[in-house]
């Protein structure tokens, strides 16, 4: 067993690692990002759909909530506002506008701030935005004004600025041409500073018209295609909801490189991760006292002197065949540079050479970066072209970044596609594949092969089984019930929500399906007096309760065979629990558990 | 898992014979210890169990417990067997020199056997083996071979030969021109007399011990030297995960997984040494907590608690209490959830860093046939099995997808974890189909495509096989090979610097020559083709928060004349393109526009003036500052032109219209700034004199009437200067 908890364990050290290589990025160069929801609060918002549909104004409330909370769990530095237009009551900072509501300034969203959004849902939620705020004239000028005077009181970096507008009426103005200009005015000047105004337009009875005053408000698409697609009204949950997700992240390149296809022929792409792992957060250390979250420093001294070490004063050191051997930390470091980074091509290769299994991290997008090698796009393009028509990848090498060794990489052509809800072309162009530099293929036995009637039968059961994958439909139980954790004890509520884990399979359904099938198949293939539970054998018994609770024999060497092992280096074929007790009788004092490092700690004590 | 491990014996000529050599050519000698220091460093870095022992024969001594009556003469056993380490590679390096008698290979083959058998009694080793190098270049008695070849077979004990030469299957020689350059170093003037019977030796051994394959154990130093250069992979065993795989509640099978490819990690890492004593336990780390005041306070590690942020919010939460509330799960368990066509799990999903095999239980005939069941439906159905797996209780549960493999010896499923809705993140980007100015043109396209034509790493040679040119999962990790080339040299030689990269490792990593040059024609035609032009790195937008704050903490009044010129340029440049007066920095659009002279002066100047009334009637000081601003660029380059006009008559109206838009503290302002009229003084053509210029700011009694705009609405006052 010590060997798949070895993996377990190294992958958490990995995953920091890993970390830097996926999430890094320009995060920290350019700021943080900002998001404002700007939602119009007039009566048509509140119409209650046909047949108990939620009302446009209950389904924005889902949306901002989900977007709020997957925030916290994502990205919880990202500022996010709530703002209303076309309100009775007024409420802003600056107290100078009319009928506009800020609900939420520019901030970070907290468990608070989920609740007050939470309580603007349903029926009630409907209730309480009247009594709050009702609804009133509409002047979108104003609106659009106060959140610009939002993002100008935020004296943090912005890397990126977004502001959606959820609406359903396509004239909010009805006809006043001043009031129109003014917003035109005034969306000008927000796009002027950098921001991004999306419309995520709401169904109404007679169909919404972006064209006569919300296309001028909008930003441009960024390519004439995406405008044709975006017209449609949303008036399902989830394409909205799709929409926003896909607008509120900001695509952030992990890094940019040049393709090198050979001498001199340098083209630009963004590296793109679609799926990053996410983690339980990290916990931060709080003063008893107080619960203010409290700074570490780490200071490395001298044991005997006590005097802080410099980086100067400091070597690295590994052990191999009994010998130290020492080096420098910049040598570390420079042992791991062969190259600068780029991506340089070898060759190309049949699609079918691409083993399923050739797997051994998360695969990223390219996509050309015309701004920084004009003509990129274009050879990008033929590139993808040809791949796909003639099934090959290309095969590379690639350093992503400074002092990273290479890894060779598989570019895939892919081609684009429509997703089937309401989104944009969802493109995704070549993808990185990693794979692996050297495979270990791991033990396989000779099984024997089922006959034609037992496949068919578990070809009945499978086909009973069907269900259409969607990548987006598993939620990480793991994370989640530590979110629900946290979110109870933000709110002080009683007990957590309740999470679904929707990884468990549904076993009472399941069954239900399938109905006699598996007795059939059962009969099939296992004999009458045959146990497919039962325990493989009586002895592996203990290995799979795990668990410490069974006693455990104690192990003890003599102290002289172990002196022998010592002196002949072959420490290394006693177990751990072995060393351990070795190290225990010798006085040995060792805070690893790894075994290197146990045997290293018994050879410093009995070596010398 | 007891472990298996082998013993091996390197045997060594290092007689007279050896340091002979043709001109040019590295000794024998020398080529023989590279090996040996090559597989020695390969052991030694891999860390093995395994065990080696070092005989050299042709020494001026005699060191061999079989030395007697004049038997077993000038056999050295150098080194005993057990682990290797550096001291036997320092041994190597220093004290393996060549000597000047000649011994009998095959004698010393027997001191090898017979220290073999003894000194792995009791030890358990599952192979022996017995590594020769030599010139061959000794008279060898032949007449206990066949026992010899008993003795070997019993103990089964293997055999390598390592010869300065290649050694073929013919007796002609003459294939060597397939293999590799027709004369083979090492040949010299062709094989003497000796050399040529104990070949024949060889041979005859080799083939009695395995009649297929045997040859294939006599290597040449070079090839040797060549393979050799590779570190070895650390070793590790496949690790069985035992489980059932469940479909429902009633139908579990009985599997056995076993983890495919994975990337591989150095096991050791780095400890931090002092660089004087080079010792671990001079040095301390120690982490600290301190307040974030001013004081930065230090406070006891005890007097800390764990929390974790919920968005702004930091919730307190123990570890005692995070336990108590975390998810749980049953443990293990290989369990599907339901199946999904295959094309619908894409291959850019794949989530984790492993691949995993999962076959049917060990001695489970039943099991092998459901699981067998199982895979093959998934394979005609074209499907996957969508499952939840859990290495064991303490892991976190994933969803993956368990694809079937059917190969000719085995069939498996192969598991891949999938992402969970967190780990996804939406992008889109814009098509490149439909982007006319992306598209390539015909002839681009065939430039590609005969690139693509030379550069395919697959040919087929003449009997039809593919052959694959870069096989990529056969190059070691360069990384690992580099790591382990420095810290040799590290330890053999620790003053010199690191070396250089090794140059087989370098050509690994790159095209094969072949292609290097068969693809230079089409990378030109590509060249030629696709215009690729570096963009020089335009300065970043700028925030508003930047902007902002600038704008409004600059001092403005004391902007110095002579620094306008650059000024310029840079905004010029930063800008690129400035067509009208926008909101963010009017001032300068409005100068820069002044200065390219595109747009008649008056017009540009309405366009500030409609900027500065949108901006006053949003009343906040910090739009003030920046209508100040613009006010001071009107006033200076109206002063630059000589046309005061505009400015006095713009300034006037607005002085008139202050009461009305309650704009008082903005006029303190621009008082303050002493902001005022041109005079004559200033400009020739201006209609206001010096003092009238001054009395202007002071008197700023409410009593004019409301002659200018009674602007009450922004809306308002962009009707008015429309018409303007």
């Amino acid at each position: 067993m010590a060997e798949w908890n070895a993996y377990y364990r190294n992958e958490d050290d990995e995953e920091e690692q890993e970390e830097g290589e996926q999430s890094g990025g320009d995060y920290k160069i350019t700021g943080r990002d900002s998001l404002v929801f700007l939602v119009d609060a007039s009566k048509e918002m509140f119409i209650k759909g046909e047949d108990g549909q939620p009302s446009n104004f209950d389904m924005t409330m889902q949306v901002v909530r989900s977007v709020y909370a997957s925030k916290i769990i994502s990205s919880h530095r990202d500022l996010m506002a709530l703002v209303f237009y076309g309100t009775e009551q007024s409420k802003d900072p600056s107290k100078s506008f009319k009928h506009v509501y800020v609900y939420h300034d520019l901030d970070e969203p907290g468990a608070k701030r989920v609740q007050e959004v939470d309580a603007l849902r349903g029926g009630k939620g409907a209730q309480l935005a009247a009594e709050t705020m009702g609804s009133g004239e509409t002047s979108l000028g104003d609106a659009l004004w106060c959140c610009a005077n939002l993002y100008s009181d935020i004296k943090l970096r912005l890397s990126h600025k977004r502001l959606m507008i959820f609406t359903c009426r396509d004239k909010p103005h009805e006809g006043d041409s001043v009031k129109d200009r003014q917003a035109r005015t005034k969306s000008g000047d927000l796009k002027e500073t950098g921001v991004i105004i999306d419309l995520m337009h709401l169904m109404k009875p007679d169909g919404f018209d972006v064209a006569p005053f919300f296309r001028d408000i909008i930003s441009p698409p960024e390519d004439e295609s995406e405008l044709g697609l975006q017209l449609e009204p949303c008036d399902k949950l989830e394409d909205l909801q799709k929409r926003v997700r896909a607008k509120e992240q900001k695509k952030r390149a992990q890094a940019r490189l040049h393709l090198c296809l050979g001498e001199g022929i340098n083209v630009a792409v963004g590296i793109y991760a679609t799926a990053v792992t996410a983690r339980k957060p990290a916990p931060i250390r709080l003063y008893r006292e107080t619960n203010e979250p409290v700074r570490s420093k780490t200071r490395t001294f001298h044991t005997q002197t006590g005097s802080l070490l410099l980086p100067s004063e400091i070597k690295k050191s590994q052990v191999y065949g009994k010998k130290q051997i020492v080096m420098e930390k910049d040598e570390v470091d420079a042992i791991k540079k062969f190259e600068d980074p780029g991506m340089f091509l070898i060759g190309f290769k049949p699609m079918e050479r691409l083993k399923r299994h050739h797997h051994i991290r998360p695969a990223a997008f390219i996509y050309p970066e015309e701004d920084e090698v004009k003509g990129s796009a274009c050879l990008f393009s033929a590139l993808l072209t040809k791949c796909h028509e003639r099934n090959v990848f290309a095969l590379c090498r690639c350093v992503s970044r400074r002092n990273y060794p290479p890894r060779f990489v598989a570019l895939v052509p892919q081609k684009e596609e429509v997703d089937e809800g309401k989104l944009p072309l969802q493109f995704l162009p070549l993808y990185l594949a990693f794979l692996s530099l050297k495979e270990n293929s791991r033990g396989h036995c000779s099984c024997p092969t089922a006959s034609q009637r037992q496949v068919d039968k578990m070809k009945e059961i499978v086909s009973k089984l069907r269900f259409k994958y969607r990548s987006d439909a598993f939620e990480n139980p793991v994370i989640q019930q530590q979110y629900r954790n946290l979110e109870a004890l933000a709110l002080d509520m009683m007990a957590p929500e309740d999470t679904e884990d929707l990884i468990m399979p549904k076993v009472d359904q399941m069954d239900q399906r399938l109905g006699p099938l598996v007795q059939e198949f059962k009969d099939l293939v296992y004999p009458a007096d045959y146990n497919p539970e039962g325990k493989p054998a009586a002895k592996r018994k203990t290995a799979d309760t795990g668990g410490g609770a069974e006693k455990k024999p104690k192990v003890e060497v003599p102290e002289d065979e172990l002196r022998a092992h010592v002196q002949n280096g072959t420490l290394g074929k006693l177990t751990v629990p072995v060393l351990k007790e070795a190290c225990k009788k010798f006085g040995v004092h060792t805070t690893g558990t790894k075994k290197q490092e146990l045997i290293d700690a018994l050879v410093d004590q009995l070596g010398q | 898992m007891a472990g298996a491990k082998s013993a091996s014996v390197l045997c060594m000529d290092v007689g007279f014979s050896m340091s002979n050599s043709a001109p040019g050519e590295e000794p024998p000698f020398e080529l023989a210890k590279k090996v040996i220091q090559k597989f020695v460093q390969r052991q030694v870095f891999a860390e093995t169990k395994d065990e080696l022992a070092l005989v050299l024969f042709g020494t001026d001594s005699t060191k061999n417990s079989l030395d007697q009556d004049g038997q077993y003469q000038n056999i050295t056993v150098h080194r005993n067997l057990m682990i290797p380490d550096f001291e036997l590679l320092e041994e190597i390096e220093h004290q393996v020199h060549p000597e000047s008698h000649q011994a009998d290979w095959l004698d010393a083959l027997v001191v090898c056997m017979d220290l073999l058998q003894t000194e792995t009694k009791g030890k358990k080793c599952d192979r022996l083996n017995i590594s020769l190098l030599t010139d061959l270049n000794t008279r060898a008695s032949s007449e206990q071979i066949d026992v010899i070849i008993e003795n070997l077979k019993q103990a089964g004990i293997t055999l390598q030969f390592f010869l300065p030469f290649p050694v073929e299957d013919d007796e002609e020689s003459g294939r060597d021109a397939d293999r590799g350059s027709p004369g083979h170093p090492g040949m010299g003037k062709g094989l003497s007399e000796e050399q040529k019977s104990s070949v024949d030796i060889v041979k005859h051994i080799m083939l009695n011990l395995d009649e297929e394959n045997g040859l294939d154990e006599i290597y040449s130093f070079r090839n040797a030297i060549e393979q050799l250069c590779m570190f070895k992979r650390i070793e590790r065993r496949p690790m069985a995960w035992p489980c059932q795989l469940t479909i429902g509640s009633c139908l579990p099978i009985r599997i056995v997984g076993y983890k495919a490819v994975t990337e591989e990690k150095l096991k050791k890492s780095w400890t931090t040494v002092d660089a004087q004593s080079n010792k671990k336990d001079d040095v301390k780390r120690e982490t600290v907590y301190c307040l974030d005041d001013d004081n930065e306070t230090e406070v006891e590690k005890d007097d800390t608690i764990q929390g974790f942020r919920y968005g702004s919010d930091i919730v307190p939460f123990s570890k005692v209490d995070q336990e108590q509330m975390k998810y749980k799960h049953d443990g293990k368990c290989f369990a599907v959830l339901g199946f999904a066509k295959q094309h619908t799990v894409r291959r850019h999903q794949f989530m984790g860093t492993q691949v995993i095999k999962v076959f049917s239980g060990k001695d489970d005939e039943h099991a092998g046939v459901a699981l067998s069941a199982l895979i093959r439906a998934l394979d005609e159905l074209n499907m996957v099995a969508i499952v939840r797996y859990a290495y064991d209780r303490r892991s976190n549960p994933q969803v993956g997808a368990a694809f079937p493999c059917i190969k000719k010896d085995h069939e498996c499923l192969i598991y891949v974890q999938l992402p969970f809705m967190e780990d996804l993140r939406q992008f889109t980007f814009p098509s490149l189909e439909n982007n006319k100015k992306f598209t390539p043109s015909d002839t681009q396209l065939s430039a590609v495509d005969s690139l693509i034509d030379s550069m395919m790493l697959l040919e087929e040679d003449d009997n039809g096989d593919q052959k694959d040119m870069f096989k990529v999962h056969h190059i070691p990790n360069p990384a690992f090979q580099r790591h382990f080339q420095c810290l040799h040299h590290r330890a053999v030689s620790p003053s010199t610097p690191l070396p250089p990269m090794e140059p087989w490792l370098k050509a690994a990593l790159e095209c094969p020559d072949v292609i290097a040059e068969r693809c230079q024609g089409p990378l030109e035609e590509v060249k030629r083709k696709f215009p690729l032009t570096e963009v020089e790195k335009k300065k970043k937008l700028k925030t508003s928060a930047q902007i902002f704050g600038k704008d409004s903490g600059e001092p403005d009044a004391k902007m110095a004349k002579g620094d306008e010129e650059e000024d310029y340029n840079l905004a010029d440049i930063a800008e690129g393109s400035v067509t009208s007066v926008g909101s963010v920095d009017p001032a300068r659009d409005f100068r820069t526009l002044i200065k390219k002279k595109s747009l008649p002066f008056g017009e540009v100047c309405q366009q500030l003036t409609r900027r500065l009334e949108q901006l006053l009637s949003n009343k906040n000081t910090a739009y003030f500052m920046k209508s100040i601003t613009c006010i001071q660029a009107f006033r200076e380059q109206s002063v630059k032109l000589g046309d005061a006009n505009l400015y006095n008559g713009y300034l006037q109206s607005l002085k008139t219209s202050i009461p009305n838009r309650g704009l008082e503290v903005f006029w303190d302002l621009l008082v303050q700034d002493a902001v005022t009229l041109i005079s004559k003084d200033e400009v020739k053509g201006s209609t206001v004199s010096k003092t009238d210029a001054d009395q202007f700011l002071v008197t700023e009694e409410k009593k004019k009437e409301a002659a200018a705009p009674p602007a009450e609405d922004t809306g308002d006052v962009d009707d008015l200067l429309d018409m303007m």
